[in-house]
């Protein structure tokens, strides 16, 4: 499992990918991924296409950069999230929250 | 329990070392860094030695007669309590790689080569002794930690567990993953005879993810207990864990509203597994799909928030989960997922024992393999639960001449009114306030109960036949059910003129009291004569015109009469101590 980041040439994206299992494991590097972003209206996708299984504190995990993007008037967007982070994303209604593409 | 660590003012040294020499000079400099040393001459003396005074340094030669050093020392490191470490220093003239290897091998914490100065061994000693407190302070934090926990997991399941309502007859799996379960089960029993029931998981697991439980348990309970409706309890659990839980952490939630009497579930499912209804042969009868973020990540409730409202049988069965059971994996890795749970509460119905045979089946499942997340699952018969409401029998303790006289002694001694009119009329439910009104002036008692039955009954009457203008007919088949509940929040939403007033007067005498009741709305009202004589005619209940509601009523007051268009209600209650 791991943590990736990609900003855009014109610092306007920053993309977050999460590879394996997405659990509080991930906590500090995932943290450390968006904290130093704090450029106003920010887009952060979240790419979770890579993401085998993802638990109650990924969710709430996802929930602090949601925070931290309003904050900064910037916006998350979750990316092409597998069938079984779906499933969990669903049953939170997390879709409610946020953009999800799928 | 780990035994409590030593605490002792002068620290004790073992010098072992078949050189009386060797001993005598390392003796001296330890005495001069404050110890009090001990000495032996052979390994094997050594590990008695150890065992005797269980020092708080070794110092350990490697080539010795009997037993050598690295075998005293593994045996003296497997003595040691794992939560003491006492730190043992092999002392040797071989400098070579592989001595220091095996020296580490053998469980020493540290070697010294001879020769050395007396300022470098020490510096050693000091070096290996700040280790050593270090570790000795890690020890005593965790054990502390340990010593916390577990009376706060005493304190939370005296709260929570200990306070459930039914439990002989609802079904609770609580397995927690840690010591500290992230998962909550609540069950409480309103003032009318529904029982409520909360199937809760908290974002994680352990100490973090329990904080809200306590909160959340009072708010539902006393909720309950004051007979606020179901949904706004959830309302204010929502609101409430936004309010104290930091942003990560959240509860998904099931709940559940069992009302006998009325013979519906009310159903809400804000992230957690489907919510089940079974029937008596163990076939889904309705699953309740998430339709909510967890509850404590928004500020308020989505606005197209609302409950399921479904029709049950005596004999059907709730069945609240949390993911840990789906999810439980066995060694292949494959999850029990829902396929097995849903067989396995067939079995369990079949033989009356869900919750036994859902633990067994996940257990069977799982095997050896570690518990990765709190396991839960509340299991609720839909019916039997009518009993819990008192019926009224004080107005029996008196004769027909008495109650005349008390409807005669004139003043009340208190009268409390209320008139709630458009859209206040559709959002407030003016029967908490009521029954905290009662309760503070007479107190509280386990009979209001039924006035709240009452009350509700009547309340629900007036807005939805009176105010809204509905028809119980609608609630006689299934597929009108949802569509009544789906008609009367439409009717709702556009409600602009309309009102209920609520009369309350008390008459008390000695031991008691007569309660009045003249609740009137701004309805139609109904043909009185008509209604009569249809209930006359109609000896089966279920096909009567008016709803279980009134006939309930009429059972637990000893009058009742409509007045007017039929849209004024009066009911007499007589409560004795």
């Amino acid at each position: 499992m791991s943590v990736n980041k990609k900003v855009s040439d014109d610092n306007r994206k920053v993309e977050i990918s999460v590879t394996g299992r997405f659990d509080f494991s991930l906590h500090q590097h995932f943290r450390d991924s968006y904290t130093n972003s704090k450029d106003k209206n920010v887009e952060f996708i979240l790419n979770l296409s890579e993401t085998t299984y993802m638990d109650s504190s990924a969710l709430g995990m996802i929930l602090l950069l949601k925070d931290h993007a309003e904050s900064c008037s910037g916006k998350v967007v979750i990316n092409k999230p597998s069938e079984s982070v779906n499933k969990i994303l669903e049953i939170a209604q997390f879709h409610r929250l946020l953009t999800i593409v799928k | 329990m780990a035994a409590p660590l030593r605490e002792r003012d002068v620290k004790l040294a073992l010098v072992v070392d078949d050189s009386a020499m060797q001993c005598k000079v390392l003796s001296v400099l330890l005495k001069e860094e404050g110890y009090r040393v001990f000495t032996a001459n052979d390994g094997a003396r050594g590990v008695a030695m150890y065992i005797k005074y269980s020092p708080d340094l070794v110092l350990m030669d490697i080539n010795m007669p009997i037993m050598n050093g690295y075998e005293a020392a593994r045996k003296i490191k497997s003595l040691s309590q794992a939560n003491s470490l006492c730190p043992l220093i092999f002392i040797t003239s071989m400098d070579s790689d592989k001595a220091f290897i095996e020296s580490i091998d053998a469980g020493g914490d540290g070697i010294l080569v001879r020769p050395f100065s007396p300022a470098v061994f020490k510096a050693k000693i000091k070096s290996i002794q700040r280790i050593s407190d270090l570790y000795a302070q890690v020890k005593t934090l965790q054990q502390e930690q340990q010593n916390d926990a577990e009376l706060a997991e005493q304190l939370m399941s005296g709260v929570i567990e200990s306070r459930n309502f039914g439990i002989d007859r609802i079904g609770i799996i609580k397995k927690a993953a840690e010591l500290f379960s992230g998962d909550i089960q609540l069950t409480a029993l309103a003032p009318n005879g529904d029982v409520n029931a909360m199937l809760g998981d908290f974002t994680g697991h352990g100490l973090r993810s329990s904080i809200g439980a306590i909160p959340l348990a009072e708010t539902f309970r006393t909720m309950t207990k004051k007979g606020f409706s179901l949904f706004e309890i959830i309302t204010q659990i929502n609101h409430q864990l936004y309010d104290l839980l930091p942003t990560d952490l959240f509860l998904g939630a099931g709940f559940a509203s069992i009302s006998s009497h009325d013979g519906s579930v009310y159903l809400f499912n804000a992230g957690l597994p489907d919510v089940y209804l079974f029937s008596d042969k163990g076939v889904i009868k309705h699953k309740t799909s998430s339709s909510h973020p967890p509850l404590g990540v928004l500020p308020k409730l989505l606005p197209d928030s609302k409950l399921t409202v479904v029709g049950i049988e005596e004999t059907d069965r709730v069945v609240l989960i949390s993911d840990g059971i789906v999810e439980a994996r066995n060694e292949q890795g494959e999850m029990f997922d829902f396929d097995r749970f849903e067989e396995s509460v067939k079995q369990g119905i079949l033989e009356k024992n869900v919750s036994g045979v859902v633990l067994q089946s996940v257990d069977d499942f799982c095997q050896k393999m570690p518990q990765e997340d709190d396991i839960s699952l509340i299991d609720i018969p839909c019916g039997g639960w009518e009993q819990a409401i008192v019926t009224n029998q004080g107005v029996e303790n008196f004769s027909a001449q008495q109650l005349n006289d008390i409807s005669l002694s004139a003043e009340s001694a208190w009268h409390w009114q209320l008139t709630l009119s458009g859209s206040r009329l559709a959002a407030i439910n003016p029967i908490p306030m009521a029954m905290s009104q009662i309760n503070e002036i007479e107190g509280n008692a386990e009979h209001w109960q039924s006035l709240y039955t009452i009350l509700t009954e009547l309340f629900v009457n007036a807005l939805d036949h009176g105010v809204l203008g509905l028809s119980s007919e609608l609630k006689g088949s299934a597929e009108g059910f949802s569509q009544y509940y789906l008609e009367r929040e439409r009717r709702l939403k556009n409600l602009i003129d309309g009102s209920v007033e609520l009369q309350i007067s008390h008459y008390p005498f000695p031991n008691g009291g007569r309660i009045i009741i003249k609740i009137k709305d701004s309805g139609q009202g109904f043909d009185i004569k008509k209604y009569f004589q249809n209930n006359a005619e109609k000896s089966d209940e279920a096909s009567m015109l008016s709803g279980r509601g009134i006939v309930l009523v009429e059972q637990l007051c000893d009058s009742l009469d409509f007045q007017g268009n039929g849209n004024i209600v009066e009911v007499s209650y007589v409560w004795t101590i």
